[in-house]
This record gives C-alpha cells, sequence and structure tokens, in this order.
C-alpha cells in the first residue's frame, strides 16, 4: 500500500509533462466475468504514465495480468473502471496506431508468412511494390528470408514468433505493444532481435511497451521498468534504469549487475507470493 | 527394402490388398453363398450375373441416365444447403440474437427424421425434382449448419484482435478471418453432409418413383427383378465411395495450409 502511494505520486510527476502525448493509464481495474466459475481480478488500480517515444518494460509472475494490461491499451477489452489515454484521447477500440505482438503470435494459419505481413500493410495507404517491398524487408530483418512463401504450420515456434513481430513492425506503429515477443527465441536469435528491436526503436522513436520474464533483458531494453505484483496485478515499483544503452560493453559492466540483481530481488518476491498464492 | 519415404511397389501392392481384403471377402462369400444353392438365384442372384447386368444397363444407356439424375438431385441439393447453412451459420456465430431465436429450430430440428416430411412436401411440391431436391436440402443443411456455427465460435479471439489490430474493419471480419478460421470445421459438416444428400436423393426417389437409382430399383423390385435390386445397391454404393473420396480430395485441396488435415 505504501509503495502503491509512493509510485502514484511518481506517476503524477510524469504526468505534468507527457499529459498530452504517450500512453496513460489511470486507477484501471479489471474483472473478468468468465461464463463458469467465479470472477477474477485481474488488475487492480493500475495508474502508470508512459511518455511519448518511451521504451518501457513490463515485468511480473505469471498470471499478474501483463497480457491483461496489453489487451486493455490495445482497446481489445472495455475499459470498465479507470482510463487509457493515448496521445490524450481515451482508447475506444483496436487501431493500428498500436501496433501489438501477440504472446502466442496470432499469425493467419492460412496465409503464408509474405501474406501474413501484407494483411496489415493492404489497409494502409501504399502503392501495391512498395507494400511488397516493405514486407520483403521487414521478413529479412527478422531472419526470415527463404521462408516468405512458408505456412505457419510449416514453422518453428522461433520462425512464427519472428513473422508476427515483423507483420507488426511493418505497420510502423505509433505504439508498440509486445507481449513477451522473443520467448520462443533461443539465446543467440534472441540477441539478435534485441539489438534489431533498440535499432528499430532509434531509428524511428516509437513507444514501446515491452512484456518479459527475463530480467537482463528489462535492464537491457528498457528505459524504466515496470514491476508488477502477483494476482489482482497491481504496480508493485517503477525502477528507472538509466544506464548508457550505446555502450557496447554495457551487460558486462557491474551497473548492469547491480541494476539486474536489484530488479531481479523485486521480481523474485513476487514471483514468491504468487506461487505461494498468497494474493494482497 | 521399402524405403521409408517410398515404398517399393510391392509394398503399396501389398497395403492396397490388404485395405481392400475385407470387400473383397464379401464379394467371395457372396460368390460361395450363391454356388453353395442354399439361396434361389432369385433371392440371391450370383455376382456375375448382377455385374451383366450393370454391364447390360450401362450398354443401353439407362444406368447413365438414372444415375445421373441421382447425382444430379444429391448435389443439387448438398451445394444448396452449402451456401444456405454456411451463411446462415456464419450470421448466427455472430449474432446472439439471432441464436437464440434460431437454436429451437435447429435443436428439434437437427434429431427429427425429415423423411416424415415427405407426404407434406408432396402435397405441396409434387413427385418432381424441386419435392426431391427440397427433402436433400432438408436433411443436409443441419450438420453444414451446427459445425459451422461450431468452428466459427471456436475461432482464438487473438486471431479475430489481431486482424482488427492490423486494420481490419468490423465486416471484413466475416469472410477475411472468420469464414478460413473455421473452414477446417465446415468442411467437417460438409463431409458429413454429402453422404446424407445422396442417401435422402436415393430414398425420396424410392418413396416418390420415377427416374433415378432409388427409382430404378424400386421399379426393379415390383417386376420380381431381383438382379436389377441387387445392381442397384452394387451402383449405389459406387457412387457413395467416388463422393466420399472426391470431398478427402477436396478437403486437402483447400486445407493445405493446415497442419493436421
Ligand atoms: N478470459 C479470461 N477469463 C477468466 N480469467 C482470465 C481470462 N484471461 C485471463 N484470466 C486470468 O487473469 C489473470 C491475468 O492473466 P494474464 O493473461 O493477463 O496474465 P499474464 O501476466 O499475462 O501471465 P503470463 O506471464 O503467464 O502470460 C490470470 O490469473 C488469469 O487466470
Ligand atoms: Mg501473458
Amino acid at each position: 500500500m505504501l509503495l502503491n502511494k509512493q509510485e502514484r505520486a511518481g506517476a503524477g510527476v510524469w504526468h505534468e509533462h507527457t499529459s498530452m502525448s504517450g500512453i496513460v493509464v489511470e486507477g484501471l481495474r479489471h474483472l473478468y466475468r468468465p461464463k463458469r466459475g467465479a470472477p477474477v481480478l485481474a488488475l487492480e488500480d493500475v495508474t502508470l504514465s508512459v511518455g511519448d517515444q518511451e521504451f518501457i518494460a513490463l515485468l511480473g509472475p505469471s498470471g499478474c495480468g501483463k497480457s491483461t494490461l496489453l489487451y486493455l491499451m490495445g482497446g481489445f477489452l472495455p475499459v470498465e473502471t479507470g482510463l487509457i489515454t493515448m496521445d490524450g484521447a481515451p482508447v475506444a477500440g483496436p487501431g493500428p496506431d498500436r501496433g501489438v505482438v501477440f504472446q502466442h503470435f496470432a499469425l493467419f494459419p492460412w496465409k503464408t508468412v509474405l501474406q501474413n505481413v501484407l494483411y496489415g500493410l493492404e489497409r494502409q495507404p501504399l502503392a501495391r511494390g512498395e507494400r511488397e517491398a516493405r514486407a520483403l524487408a521487414f521478413i529479412k530483418m527478422v531472419g526470415l528470408s527463404g521462408f516468405e512463401n512458408n505456412y505457419p504450420s510449416q514453422l518453428s515456434g522461433g520462425m512464427k514468433q519472428r513473422a508476427a513481430i515483423a507483420r507488426t513492425l511493418a505497420i510502423d506503429p505509433k505504439a508498440l505493444l509486445m507481449d513477451e515477443p522473443f520467448g520462443a527465441l533461443d539465446a543467440q536469435t534472441r540477441h539478435l532481435m534485441q539489438t534489431e528491436l533498440l535499432a528499430i526503436w532509434r531509428r524511428s522513436p516509437k513507444t514501446v511497451i515491452f512484456v518479459t520474464h527475463d530480467v537482463q533483458e528489462a535492464v537491457y531494453l528498457a528505459e524504466r521498468i515496470v514491476v508488477m505484483s502477483a494476482r489482482p496485478g497491481r504496480i508493485k515499483e517503477i525502477v528507472t534504469v538509466g544506464l548508457d544503452k550505446a555502450d557496447p560493453e554495457l551487460t558486462r559492466s557491474s551497473a548492469f549487475a547491480q541494476m539486474s540483481d536489484h530488479v531481479w530481488s523485486l521480481v523474485r518476491d513476487e514471483a514468491i507470493k504468487a506461487q505461494a498464492g498468497v494474493g494482497p | 527394402m521399402a524405403g521409408l519415404t517410398t515404398p517399393s511397389f510391392a509394398a503399396r501392392a501389398g497395403h492396397l490388398a490388404l485395405r481392400w481384403s475385407l470387400v473383397v471377402a464379401l464379394f467371395v462369400s457372396w460368390e460361395l453363398l450363391t454356388r453353395s444353392r442354399t439361396f434361389t438365384p432369385f433371392m440371391l442372384p450370383s455376382p456375375q450375373s448382377v455385374l451383366e447386368r450393370i454391364w447390360r444397363d450401362g450398354s443401353s444407356g439407362d444406368l447413365f441416365i438414372n444415375m445421373a439424375l441421382t447425382i444430379y438431385r444429391a448435389l443439387a441439393g448438398f451445394l444448396i444447403a452449402a451456401m444456405l447453412g454456411v451463411s446462415i451459420g456464419l450470421l448466427m456465430a455472430r449474432n446472439a440474437g439471432l441464436r437464440w431465436f434460431l437454436d429451437p429450430v435447429i435443436s428439434v430440428g437437427f434429431p427429427m427424421p425429415k423423411i416424415t416430411f415427405l407426404p407434406v412436401i408432396v402435397l405441396w411440391l409434387g413427385f418432381y425434382d424441386t419435392a426431391k431436391i427440397s427433402m436433400v436440402v432438408f436433411d443436409a443443411i443441419f450438420p453444414i449448419l451446427t459445425a459451422t456455427i461450431a468452428g466459427v465460435r471456436s475461432v482464438e479471439k487473438e486471431l479475430i484482435w489481431s486482424a482488427r489490430n492490423l486494420g481490419a474493419r468490423e465486416r471484413d471480419l466475416l469472410w477475411q478471418i472468420l469464414l478460413p478460421a473455421a473452414s477446417p470445421q465446415i468442411l467437417t459438416g460438409l463431409q458429413v453432409a454429402l453422404p446424407i444428400a445422396l442417401i435422402v436423393a436415393v430414398v425420396a426417389e424410392m418413396m416418390m418413383g420415377g427416374y433415378g437409382m432409388g427409382g430404378a430399383m424400386i421399379q426393379a423390385s415390383r417386376m420380381a427383378d431381383s438382379r436389377g435390386v441387387f445392381a442397384g445397391i452394387l451402383e449405389i454404393s459406387i457412387v457413395g465411395w467416388i463422393f466420399v473420396k472426391a470431398m478427402v480430395m477436396l478437403r486437402a485441396r483447400l486445407l493445405f495450409w493446415h497442419a493436421q488435415r
């Protein structure tokens, strides 16, 4: 509770100079009402202000409501209690200004990789040749050249995930909402994709909300890390990373290790609570 | 030795023989039974005489007229049922109100023997093609309708959300996302409905008379032409077999993207 209050004060400071741009979440609560069984309180009093072009990582134990928060920001679930605004306007429904990479990829299985990537581009005012070129460029970027005409059923899990990332990046959304986008990748590919994502973010700056279970990944990528508590999800703490991302030796520096340890200890407490099933 | 990917000719022939061995055994026992003279040739004509009969019907052209008529009625009814069933099913899957309203009709109509409506259909539509095709539609539509509803209802919500996220409008979803995503289940419904269409076409022909394979069998039976009756049974089984195989091929063609077709 104490943390929560401090946090809200912190969010208020952010609020002052970002009230019109970026994504602002205020007093958000979400209750799932399944047809069978008891209602599930997934989110409770979440307040968060994400600055324009800011890179945020979202960490928290499994089942704490990270995907739910992303779905609400994406406009897929209705906001019942609280408010979400993007650039000052309340989020009213899905739209290509907030590109989502889904946890389970959500590729169209009857379309090839190329057709999947083209689906979003076909809904934008682009010339045919331009669309195709753009789609192929992003397929190349995620390392799927040569698999353009494969169907998702013919790809590995990691390849599907990269196809889904290419599909979302291709529409060049103003904000990127990524739900464990590198979760299915091997360490090597993961590192390449992390570097690539940072490069894209620098080239065409956008607001990024990046859900992950990997503390080092969060410290490496994000400017601020939002740690969520076990269900019902609340914001436990927001950590400002403040490391020099351009430093090639960053991941080997002691500052990086200290920051990782700090975030790790926060996450571990919540993971233990979630395991024990002792929700607050 | 047979390789894993390309089995040798002998191995494939062996497989084929094993698969069809029961059908062949049935024919052999039929032949043996007729030779044993347990039954008179009138009660159970020999396979050979039945095959000769099919050959004769084939050369006179009767066989093809009757077959073509029955296939036409079955397929016409099936196609109408498919169009209606899939369209209504899509609408029902997306519209809770419509589902609520139409569900009782389907729950009562599906298990009910539609053949009980035959006298009514005859009264309204007569004995001709319209009546027979209507019977086929009436019977074949239910499995298609229920499979379509179940298929669309089980489309993952993330799939719909990702389409909306990429800019699809609400009205694009039906054709661009829901129909292809539900197509494996819809095709299963169609695979169930096609043999039903053939069965109902033949039964309707038997009960209403006229040309067609069912009509020809009833005619043969009335004239105590037992070879004609047995020839009919054989002919209908072959048409049914072709129908089932064609549907399997269509499914493989349409669902080439599906992991387990
Ligand atoms: N459709 C639903 N109906 C009922 N409860 C749900 C539904 N979706 C999610 N939940 C519940 O809401 C909680 C939050 O789910 P959510 O998927 O947002 O978690 P998460 O933080 O993304 O977890 P993970 O890290 O495992 O992906 C979970 O406890 C889950 O059981
Ligand atoms: Mg999740």
